[in-house]
């Protein structure tokens, strides 16, 4: 765990004692419906959890890493940038996987692209999203996102 | 009918399931692989999620709206941009978990603009993720990279804003009050708009309820029920 989630965990369980102190029915209603949020999410959560096992066993990491570094410059952004919308890849895989390719010479810009829309992009996320904000927000995000994804990347390109 | 009722709110589930069955029938080994890789997975969600509903029923508890509008809502211009900011990056977990967070916010008033703004700086703009960044790629390019993304988000979040009305965004019905609408046989003929303008409102050609902090009129929500040519507003205490 780190120091962030410890802290969330914390400040909740405080947050949680003042408020059974203040008001002890809607603390109670406060946590049914936390239960209830959660019931509600659950299938789509795990949905998304193995989805992206099966996709990590299917196109494994070190895979995608080899593609990228075997193509021309504007395939190899497009294509990292595509790969990084499908999955969700924690970062402890991802900053050494990009390190690596970096310091066997693959550009910049394909290795940003990736790296930002792994995480801002989901496609595996989509649905969920869609469930909780609608089709045109969640596609606006996501498609944006994409978009500047590749415009980092190429700004990158340029300064570093 | 039930069941095909549950099958189609499940369909994401259901073909993931359908997935693996394949995958295990045909190569057995990839199949028990997948299930290892979606270990770290698990692990990482149910550290986070307990505590991300029990926050957001606390906050949706204890905050008041007008203090979720003037400091995340529409007016809150530059002050709201940066809060958000702070939010999204201090907060942990994986971009899923901000959406019930952002769900909450939204209804309570928060604007489109800023919660673009702390999805995408939950999803990429973590400290502990920087660090390890830096770690592995450099501080020069972590720091270029965290500018360009800043200034992305904000001109990104801006287009969305444009884009996408704060009616476009999936109002949850409200199960806590017990009063339901069913959009599927609406058909848009506005009465319940007029008869009860507080808790309904007209979403693309459909009705559907708002979010409201007032008690229910019952004696009103009553006349606006039965008014209701097609009866698609429920009501159970």
């Amino acid at each position: 765990m780190d120091i962030f989630t410890v802290a969330m965990w914390i400040g909740t369980i405080i947050f949680l004692l003042i408020s059974l102190k203040k008001d002890k029915t809607k603390t109670v209603k406060a946590l049914k419906m936390a239960f209830g949020m959660g019931k509600g999410m659950l299938g789509s959560i795990l949905s998304i959890i193995f989805l992206i096992g099966l996709i990590l066993t299917i196109l494994p990491p070190e895979y995608i890493a080899e593609f990228v570094g075997n193509q021309s410059l504007v395939i190899a952004t497009v294509g990292s940038a595509a790969f990084g919308t499908i999955t969700l890849i924690p970062a402890f895989i991802a900053f050494p996987l990009v390190g690596t390719l970096v310091d066997a010479g693959v550009s910049v810009v394909p290795s940003v692209a990736f790296l930002t829309t792994l995480t801002m992009v989901g496609v595996v996320t989509f649905p969920l999203e869609k469930r909780e904000f609608g089709l045109k927000f969640t596609a606006t995000r996501n498609g944006l996102s994409f978009l500047f994804a590749i415009i980092i990347a190429m700004v990158m390109g340029v300064i570093v | 009918m039930k069941i095909l009722k549950k099958a189609k709110d499940n369909t994401f589930l259901i073909v993931v399931v359908a997935a693996y069955i394949l995958m295990f029938i045909l190569k057995p080994d990839m199949g028990v692989t997948s299930i290892k890789n979606s270990a770290y997975y698990i692990k990482e969600m149910l550290m986070i999620m307990p505590v991300i509903f029990v926050l957001t029923a606390l906050l949706d508890t204890w905050i008041a709206k007008e203090k979720i509008t003037k400091y995340l809502g529409k007016e809150s211009k530059v002050k709201g941009i940066i809060l958000s900011f702070v939010l999204g990056s201090i907060s942990a977990g994986p971009i899923y978990a901000a959406f019930p967070m952002c769900v909450m916010l939204h209804k309570k008033g928060a604007s489109v603009r800023n919660l673009v703004i702390i999805l995408s700086s939950w999803a990429v703009i973590k400290v502990p993720m920087l660090l390890n960044e830096a770690k592995f790629l450099g501080i020069k390019f972590m720091a270029i990279r965290w500018v360009l993304t800043v200034i992305a988000i904000v001109v990104f979040s801006w287009i969305t804003s444009k884009i996408v009305k704060d009616e476009d965004i999936v109002q949850k019905e409200e199960k806590a009050s017990g009063l339901t609408l069913n959009r599927e046989s609406c058909m848009g003929c506005t009465l319940c708009t007029k008869n009860y303008p507080e808790i309904f409102g007209m979403q693309g050609k459909k009705a559907y309820i708002k979010s409201f902090d007032s008690e229910i009129d019952k004696e009103r929500l009553n006349q606006t029920i039965l008014a209701c040519p097609v009866s698609a507003i429920r009501y159970n205490e």
